[in-house]
């Protein structure tokens, strides 16, 4: 069985780690095997790359040699680290000329790359482990919940090179929902960053593209949010209530990860998973579909 | 008078190993798409950065709003949908590698940086988490070897970039 190095990245692990805790039950109960790593920021392609685009590849080069020393390939639990950690390895595979200059300055802490590894966001591999697996699992049938499934946009683009799903139309989230009993509706603004990325620079217009979405989801008819990447998460849990209050808009829309609606479905507990520190409140939703 | 930065040009060619960038014809379907165009559509415009960016024309520096290029929210649609397979999202983090390069990039992208330059994190780790963490039964967060990270972090300069 193939073990994975568990990469949860720096706002997962050290900020909203019960995210980390329904992914690890859901994982153990698929038999999704991972080991811990002495690894670094990955860094973010948002923020860091945006500051030295050199420091960040010999950054995510660093994090890859340390996967190639065990020979493992990477799981990430996040679409930040995941884009960063799988653009690096790519574009220093495939560009000797880069590689060249990032190994000589891994060189001065005795590292090279190699480019031996695959880095996997884990909606791909939650996909490969199948719908029958997942279905098998199900304790608590969702048939009746419907949610706006939101894949952020680090999954899936640039899809020249993450290769995970279609970069405009994903459809293995949807899948993996499905496969719940779930329906995931289909809404308008499906495809819409987060604005989480532009928030960095102001508020205001992340605040606004955060409202479109959840009006958009909204008026389709979901109940609940469900997100595989912990900055999209954060956004729509973390920023709803700021969204309201610049638009006027009432939201009070639910955020789950995807493996904390997975984990339900498999009949695990709310308080084991730590949904009380979700900022949005899922009580209602939870109480609603039997699942509290 | 419009005068042409030859430096701007070169970095923006140099870095962009594709060359697809003169062949943008202007179509607009970065903008399109760009989901900060729409809700500011006179703050922020992908097409015209490209346009800037291949003529050499530097709007992007000096300037007291550079939302012109902080304004992205890096989420890639732009090369997804552009026809001529141009990396726009490449080239803008040239043009703000640049901006903070000369000191005028936003605070937040520098204070992180400072902090996994100081860390190995973007987010270091914190008793209060740490005990959450214990408490959701989930193993301790391996700490990376920041020495290691510093080291690498001066040979590419960014203690430089960022005044350490």
């Amino acid at each position: 069985m193939t073990e994975y190095k568990m990469f949860q990245g720096c706002t997962i692990g050290n900020r909203i780690p019960f995210l980390e805790a329904s992914a690890r039950m859901v994982f153990d109960k698929l038999g999704i095997k991972t080991s811990e790593g002495p690894f670094a920021c990955c860094p973010d392609p948002v923020g860091f790359n945006s500051v030295d685009h050199t420091s960040w590849l010999a950054m995510g080069a660093r994090n890859l040699t340390i996967a190639e020393a065990e020979e493992k390939d990477i799981i990430s639990l996040c679409n930040g680290c995941f884009q960063t950690l799988k653009l690096v390895n790519k574009e220093l595979s495939h560009d000797e000329h880069e590689r060249e200059k990032i190994n000589k300055i891994l060189g001065e802490v005795g590292k090279e790359f190699k480019g031996t590894i695959n880095v996997k966001h884990f909606v791909e591999v939650l996909h490969e482990v199948g719908e029958e697996k997942i279905k098998e699992s199900i304790k608590n049938d969702l048939s009746g919940l419907k949610v706006a499934c939101h894949t952020g946009c680090h999954y899936n683009r640039p899809s020249e090179i993450v290769q995970t799903d279609d970069p405009l139309k994903p459809v293995k989230l949807r899948e993996i929902v499905a496969a719940t009993g779930a329906t995931p509706v289909d809404y308008d603004e499906e495809v819409l960053c987060c604005g989480a990325g532009v928030g960095n620079t102001e508020e205001e217009p992340a605040m606004q593209i955060l409202a479109n979405k959840l009006s958009s989801a909204m008026n389709a008819g979901a109940e609940a949010i469900i997100v595989n990447c912990p900055a999209c998460f954060q956004q729509f849990d973390t920023n709803q209530k700021k969204a309201e209050k610049q638009t006027g808009n009432s939201y009070g829309l639910p955020v789950l990860y995807v493996t904390e609606l997975l984990a339900l479905a498999f009949g695990m507990k709310p308080d084991d998973m730590g949904i009380k520190f979700h900022r949005t409140r899922p009580k209602d939703l939870l109480e609603k579909h039997n699942l509290a | 008078m419009v005068s042409v930065d030859f430096e701007l040009r070169k970095k923006v060619m140099d870095a962009h190993i594709g060359d697809t960038l003169k062949y943008c014809y202007q179509c607009n379907r970065c903008t399109d798409v760009c989901p900060v165009s729409q809700i500011a559509p006179d703050r922020y415009n992908p097409r015209g950065n490209i346009m800037a960016s291949f003529l050499g024309i530097n709007l992007f520096m000096g300037q007291k709003d550079n939302f012109g290029i902080w304004g992205c929210t890096v989420c890639d649609t732009c090369d997804e949908i552009c026809p001529q397979k141009i990396e726009l999202t490449e080239i803008f983090t040239v043009l703000k590698n640049m901006s903070i390069a000369a000191g005028e990039g936003p605070d937040y992208y520098t204070t992180q940086a400072s902090t996994i330059y100081d860390a190995g994190k973007a987010i270091p780790s914190q008793p209060a988490i740490e005990r959450r963490r214990e408490q959701l039964g989930l193993p301790k967060v391996e700490e990376p070897d920041v020495s290691e990270v510093q080291k690498i972090l001066n040979v590419t300069k960014l203690n430089k970039i960022l005044n350490k």
